[in-house]
């Protein structure tokens, strides 16, 4: 945690509208309520969508409102590697990454004008720079794609110091996951917590 | 499971809960007893709205007594008006809207502070600094002081929710309206907010009649001045000692003035607050926070500057309101403090803030060093975020406006005019992006319809010629603000064309309905293109946009016409229950490798491809395969040479002659004289007697026929020299177009001729009124320039044999042609040498000037190829009386080109069928020609003339290889593999006339050198590729005759014809240089991996568009077993 003396943890997502940034969003803070914790969140959202860059602030403790300032995150959850590399200014040496290989190519990249960057050297600066980094490479084929955000968050819930405990979480999925998928979003969920990483995929 | 409107609803909710900035507002309205909400969506204010509307819709699915009514009004001045009834009428109310709203709003709200109204009336709105999704970052507290309404504005999620209750009570105190201000932070942020119970209050309704709902003139001085002592009262003074907040109390009034003060406001006082506590600089900070900002809480501000401050810091985001009071009421008090604003330690009117703007501004004012976190070691952090590739957003897979971009796009060209599109505001806009870039002007709700008309006016009576001009405008947008427009532009007979995005929804703020769509509540439809009618405008269709090929046409008619033209482009946003229910998630859509971005010309990607595919290139063929009459499958038209006529006709279509030429001459140099005598076996090998066929011959004559891009040839690639000799006897089309293709592959090619000059039959025999030359000689002289060595005067077997070229040189290709006529017995045996010629003697010296025919002579010419027509006709020009030519068979079997029979016919030729010469007599100075039937023998008339010509065919010069006793067909020409062209001999090839069963032509010549050039690559380096032409020359070797297409009709000699021309025909094949869906369409869910489109299955939405898109045809429905792109494979490609 950020500043163990005032108790306060700061989380930054970022990814692209439609990925579940706001729902994410949602569910920190929710589970940080269920959990008696102070949180606060922050997002842009609206024009934000339609693909465009999304980021999202949440907080812990007294006296936070979901702003982040540079250097400010203690944990940066990146559901896309581009939108995770225009957050790096919100990092500090003591904080911890969940980065997800799902990279999503905008139109100028598409056609060629631009390239996409190097997601390697920005996971190997993380890995040098910041003390704990999970570098996610995989996603099952057959789960639906729009659970991946869920995946995400249990594996970020592995990182250390991670401010919420896993039973407020899934009690939240119970109440805030769409009707008919709760069952399936516990599952993911878990699927993420449980990941045994090994090879490429690895946090030290 | 409660939904959280259920919860916001309920009349007992958990104590604390976790709402964000919006909710917060809705529940604080909900509790104060709102009894209908009248808004319009709008970021940041759209939740408030959808948590009334699902809230209302909760209590009325549990009955609860006396629901909240809402509605979306059509917009934000008839939501105020709406609202200010309803509150007449005995029922709160509130409205909520975004900060342009209340632009639009400000009519009604200027006014009824003048006057009264019933029950509580609260107007929501909601700036947004920083503009993320406005069109201006404007200040909307000033409202307050413009309208001289209270005006309230909170700081966190609590905040709104304590002052939306607020603003309730002063509004029932005062009867007037209170205005509550969020900024997007505040509106989108969520805390832990401690809400309280609904009580129900009884709100009969009922209009209560009273004067003060006159406003006349008479009574607004006298209102005016009750207005000001209302908010001078007590009521007001109440909600200033409410909502104004000083926090971190230290020192009590002990009237020292060394201390420091904020007095912040908004968002900024949570960035004040949570750095006071971080970095524990309450023992030297004390806080003021204002939440009321008009009228100014004097009183609160004085008590808290008696506290003694030295310095005082205003934090506030966009103008600075708060710092501008606060220094006129020091200033009138005569306070000595002095104040920090705008302009200090960075504090900007421009944009939001941030904790670390504060952090800076409150290091500067306490003079305290606070401890930042480490950041990362990278040396210029912003730099590398701002180079970071931007992601707009963009429009949805699926999404029926980029159909409407794309079918306009085509229609209209606007990058080939100098049309204005006028824009308006909504996820349509989004249009002015890449790749359509096809919107000019964007300003605020309903510009777009006026814009369009404003300037068309201006172009009219500025005496522009071409004054029609464009407006786009989305549905949601034209209920709101565009039908006033409109009818200005229908009574002012404007001429403009408006297309309405119509995706029957407001897409951008979540999906709200609107007049013209489907609605949840039980509201009437209203038929967007009866109301157009219904005020005058002429022309009004509705298309699915889906359609290309229908929207194509229409937009096209709306554009020619004057006038005003309304185009409803109708199709379901991808959000929509109405496409979601007809998605079929089962079909799938995938791309076909082996047709994207794939040369359907030629198997070798090496060969050099002179198309310049650009968007525009690509949108031009789009365009050609919706609207071409004749669409012809470049399959249907191959050449034997294998030009590609699909490149070829592309690049004219696009205008670009000189890349035509280019794309001929990535094949073979000789444009001009095939497009003089090209047999054009592309026209009528593969298509049926009467089908459509592209002109092409006609296309290449007229392209060729210009000079300016004529000799512009580009070696590509400068080949790297392979060290391999090929020696090319004859300098013949056969023998040149062989080294061609040898000098590009990095060959040291030699090519011995036995005259002094190159060009062979071409240049010396066929006559220049068939051909033109001039551009021949430089094509040849290319060789030269590319290294290829001539030597002239160089005869095979006399000079040199086969033997020794053949252990010289690596490969020796046998170009020789057939430069001999073949004798006539009967002729030479009975004709004075003075008063014959065989035919290719003849032309030569017509060629040369020297032609043996007199003027007024009469002139036979025995045979029925082309060297006999040509001879027929060159004796014309000599001014010949009569020219005759006998053939011994009919028309159909006469091997000449059917177009050179005619037109010699045409010329004065008179031909005789069925005829040979049994016998000559001289008589006088004439010959006596004695005729007789080919049939039966039987003599048929004795004719006297001055002159024969023979032409009864060529044959080659046996004895040049005689010795190398190579097998021969009967006509003594030297029999070659089909495939390659090569003879007996292991390294000698042949091609060209000399070559048995090579099709007698130019083409023929052509094809069969770069035949054998490919044999010997083959042989040579391994090439791996057979002749790329094979197959059209195959078919072309075993059609000796050439078909007669029969003219177009269409002489284009001017350039209007030519093109009217070519925008008939289409001519389609997949192309390597495509690209066109991801530039020209661009939806996300294309993607480029590795040189080919694939379709990203999880985003695609099943529309299908991109299958009409495609212009390789390269896109279709998976079959049930077709595997679709995996997303795993991005990983590992090079992206």
């Amino acid at each position: 945690m950020h500043d163990r003396s005032q108790n306060t943890c700061k989380i930054v997502i970022a990814g692209i509208g439609g990925q579940g940034v706001v729902f994410l969003t949602n569910i920190l803070t929710e589970a940080g309520i269920a959990a008696n914790i102070p949180a606060a969140s922050s997002e842009i959202h609206g024009i934000a969508q339609r693909r465009g860059s999304v980021v999202a602030g949440i907080t812990f403790g007294e006296n936070t409102f979901g702003f982040i300032e540079e250097a400010g995150a203690d944990i940066l959850i990146g559901l896309e590697p581009l939108e995770a590399m225009r957050c790096i200014s919100y990092l500090n040496r003591a904080s911890r990454a969940v980065i997800d290989d799902n990279r999503q190519l905008p139109h100028s990249i598409n056609t060629g004008k631009n390239i996409y960057p190097d997601v390697d050297a920005f996971i190997g600066f993380l890995k040098s720079n910041i003390v704990q980094v999970i570098f996610n490479r995989t996603f099952d084929a057959n789960a639906p794609s729009v659970l991946r955000n869920v995946y995400i968050l249990g594996r970020a819930a592995t990182l250390e110091g991670f401010p919420l405990p896993v039973a407020a979480i899934e009690e939240t999925l119970e109440r805030r996951a769409k009707k008919g998928t709760v069952e399936e979003a516990k599952l993911t969920f878990r699927m993420g917590l449980e990941f045994q990483s090994g090879g490429d995929d690895v946090g030290h | 499971m409660i939904t959280p409107a259920e919860i916001l609803a309920s009349y007992e909710p958990p104590h604390k809960f976790c709402l964000m900035g919006n909710e917060a507002v809705a529940r604080g309205a909900i509790e104060a007893g709102v009894r209908g909400v009248f808004a319009y969506p709008g970021t940041p204010s759209t939740e408030i709205s959808e948590t009334i509307r699902r809230a209302s819709e909760a209590q009325r699915r549990a009955a609860a007594p006396d629901p909240i009514y809402f509605e979306f009004s059509v917009n934000e001045k008839v939501a105020v008006e709406k609202a200010i009834a309803y509150s007449l009428g005995g029922r709160s109310a509130m409205c909520v809207m975004k900060a342009a709203g209340m632009n639009v709003a400000s009519d009604p709200l200027m006014t009824i502070p003048y006057q009264i109204i019933g029950q509580p009336l609260v107007l929501v709105v909601c700036d947004d600094p920083g503009c993320f999704s406005s069109t201006t970052e404007q200040d909307s507290r000033y409202w307050g002081k413009m309208a001289s309404v209270p005006l309230f504005n909170p700081s966190t999620p609590q905040d709104a929710y304590e002052m939306t209750l607020e603003a309730f009570s002063l509004s029932a105190r005062l009867k007037m309206p209170c205005i509550l201000r969020t900024t997007t932070r505040v509106s989108h942020s969520r805390g832990v907010v401690g809400i309280g119970s609904i009580t129900v209050i009884v709100q009969p309704p009922g209009f209560i009649k009273s004067p003060q709902h006159l406003n006349i003139p008479s009574r607004t001085a006298a209102a005016h001045r009750d207005l000001l002592a209302k908010l001078a009262g007590e009521d007001v003074g109440k909600s200033q000692q409410r909502t104004t907040k000083h926090l971190t109390v230290l020192r009590g009034n002990d009237g020292s003035e060394d201390g420091l003060g904020i007095i912040a406001s908004g968002v900024a006082a949570s960035y004040a607050n949570e750095l006071i506590a971080r970095y524990r600089l309450q023992d030297t900070l004390e806080l003021l926070i204002i939440g009321i900002i008009h009228p100014f809480p004097m009183q609160e501000v004085l008590d808290f500057l008696k506290c003694g401050f030295s310095k005082v810091l205003v934090l506030e985001e966009l103008d600075p309101i708060v710092e501008d009071d606060l220094r006129l009421l020091v200033q009138k008090h005569n306070l000595k403090v002095e104040i920090f604003g705008k302009g200090f330690a960075g504090l900007s009117t421009v944009g939001e803030y941030s904790l670390d703007i504060v952090r800076t501004a409150l290091t500067e004012f306490t003079g305290i060093e606070v401890e930042r976190p480490s950041p990362l070691p990278l040396d210029d952090v912003k730099a590398l975020v701002n180079s970071l590739t931007l992601r707009p957003p963009t429009m949805c897979p699926g999404c029926s406006h980029r159909a409407t971009y794309y079918a306009l796009r085509l229609a209209i060209q606007p990058e080939r005019t100098n049309l204005v599109l006028c824009g308006d505001i909504g996820c349509f806009a989004m249009g002015a992006f890449a790749p359509f870039q096809m919107i000019d002007t964007i300003h605020h709700m309903g510009m777009s319809v006026s814009m369009a008309q404003g300037i068309s006016e201006a172009l009219r009576s500025g005496g522009a010629g071409q004054d029609k001009t464009i407006a786009l405008v989305g549905d949601g947008t034209m209920f709101h603000s565009g039908i006033p427009s409109l009818l200005n532009a229908v009574h002012t007979r404007a001429n403009i064309m408006i297309v309405v995005f119509d995706n029957r929804t407001i897409g951008m703020t979540g999906h709200q309905p609107h007049p013209g769509s489907e609605s949840p509540l039980d509201a009437l439809q209203v038929d967007l293109k009866s109301l157009a009618l219904g005020m005058g405008v002429e022309f009004v269709e509705v298309i699915d946009p889906k359609d290309i090929a229908v929207s194509y046409r229409v937009f096209r008619e709306a554009w020619e016409r004057r006038g005003v033209s309304l185009v409803i482009s109708q199709s379901p946003c991808v959000f929509l229950p109405e496409f979601k229910d007809k998605m079929d998630v089962m079909k799938r859509v995938v791309v076909d490798p082996n047709l994207c971005n794939t040369c359907g010309n030629q198997e070798d990607s090496a060969i050099v491809c002179s198309r310049c595919a650009t968007p525009e290139s690509n949108l031009n063929k789009a365009r050609a395969k919706l609207t071409a009459l004749k669409t012809i499958p470049a399959l249907e038209q191959r050449c034997p040479a294998n030009i590609c006529n699909h490149g070829f006709f592309t690049a004219l279509l696009n205008g670009a002659y000189g890349e035509a030429i280019q794309i001929v001459r990535d094949k073979t140099l000789f444009v001009r004289v095939c497009g003089d005598i090209c047999p054009r076996p592309c026209e009528y090998l593969y298509r049926e007697k009467g089908a459509p066929v592209v002109p092409i011959r006609k296309l290449k004559r007229f392209v060729a026929g210009r000079d300016d891009f004529f000799l512009n040839v580009q070696l590509v690639r400068k080949p790297e020299p392979n060290g391999l000799n090929v020696a090319i006897v004859g300098a013949g089309p056969a023998g040149l177009s062989a080294a061609y293709d040898l000098v590009r592959a990095g060959y040291n090619v030699v090519i011995f001729e036995k005259e002094q000059v190159p060009g062979g039959l071409l240049r010396s025999v066929i006559p220049d009124f068939r051909i033109d030359k001039t551009g021949y000689e430089s094509e040849i002289a290319i060789l030269d320039q590319w290294g290829v060595r001539f030597e002239y005067g160089v005869e095979l077997g006399r000079d040199m044999t086969l033997e020794e070229l053949s252990i010289g040189f690596s490969t020796v290709v046998l170009a020789i042609g057939m430069g001999e006529s073949q004798a006539l017995p009967v002729i030479e045996e009975q004709v004075p040498p003075e008063r014959r010629s065989d035919a290719i003697s003849f032309l030569k010296k017509f060629n040369s000037g020297a032609s043996p025919i007199q003027r007024g002579a009469s002139v036979l010419v025995i045979g029925g190829g082309n060297s006999a027509i040509d001879s027929a006709r060159a004796a014309i020009r000599d001014g010949a009386s009569e020219v005759f030519i006998a053939y011994r068979r009919s028309r159909a079997d006469m091997p000449a080109f059917d177009e050179e029979i005619e037109e010699a016919l045409s010329e004065g030729v008179k031909i005789i069928y069925n005829t040979v010469i049994s016998a000559v007599t001289q008589s006088s100075e004439r010959l006596s020609v004695e005729f007789s039937s080919f049939s039966d023998g039987r003599p048929s008339g004795i004719h006297r003339y001055d002159y024969v010509i023979t032409a009864v065919g060529q044959k080659g010069r046996e004895e040049a290889f005689a010795s190398a006793k190579l097998p021969l067909s009967a006509e003594k020409r030297i029999i070659a593999d089909e495939a390659t062209g090569r003879t007996s001999l292991r390294n000698v090839f042949v091609a060209g006339d000399v070559c048995a069963g090579n099709h007698v032509s130019l083409i023929g010549a052509i094809a069969g050198g770069k035949r054998a050039a490919n044999g010997i690559r083959a042989m040579l380096e391994g090439y791996p590729f057979a002749y790329e032409g094979r197959k059209a020359l195959e078919a072309l070797n075993a059609n000796p005759r050439t078909g007669f297409r029969g003219d177009d009709g269409v002489d284009f000699a001017t350039f209007d014809d030519f093109s009217r021309l070519i925008s008939e025909y289409y001519i389609t094949q997949p192309c390597r240089q495509c690209n066109h869906c991801i530039e020209n369409f661009g939806c996300p869910a294309l993607l480029m991996v590795n040189g080919k489109v694939v379709i990203d299955d999880s985003q695609c939405t099943r529309c299908g568009l991109c299958i009409d898109v495609c212009i390789n045809d390269a896109i279709h429905w998976a079959a049930p077993d077709e595997a679709s792109f995996k997303r795993e494979v991005i990983l590992s490609a090079d992206s």
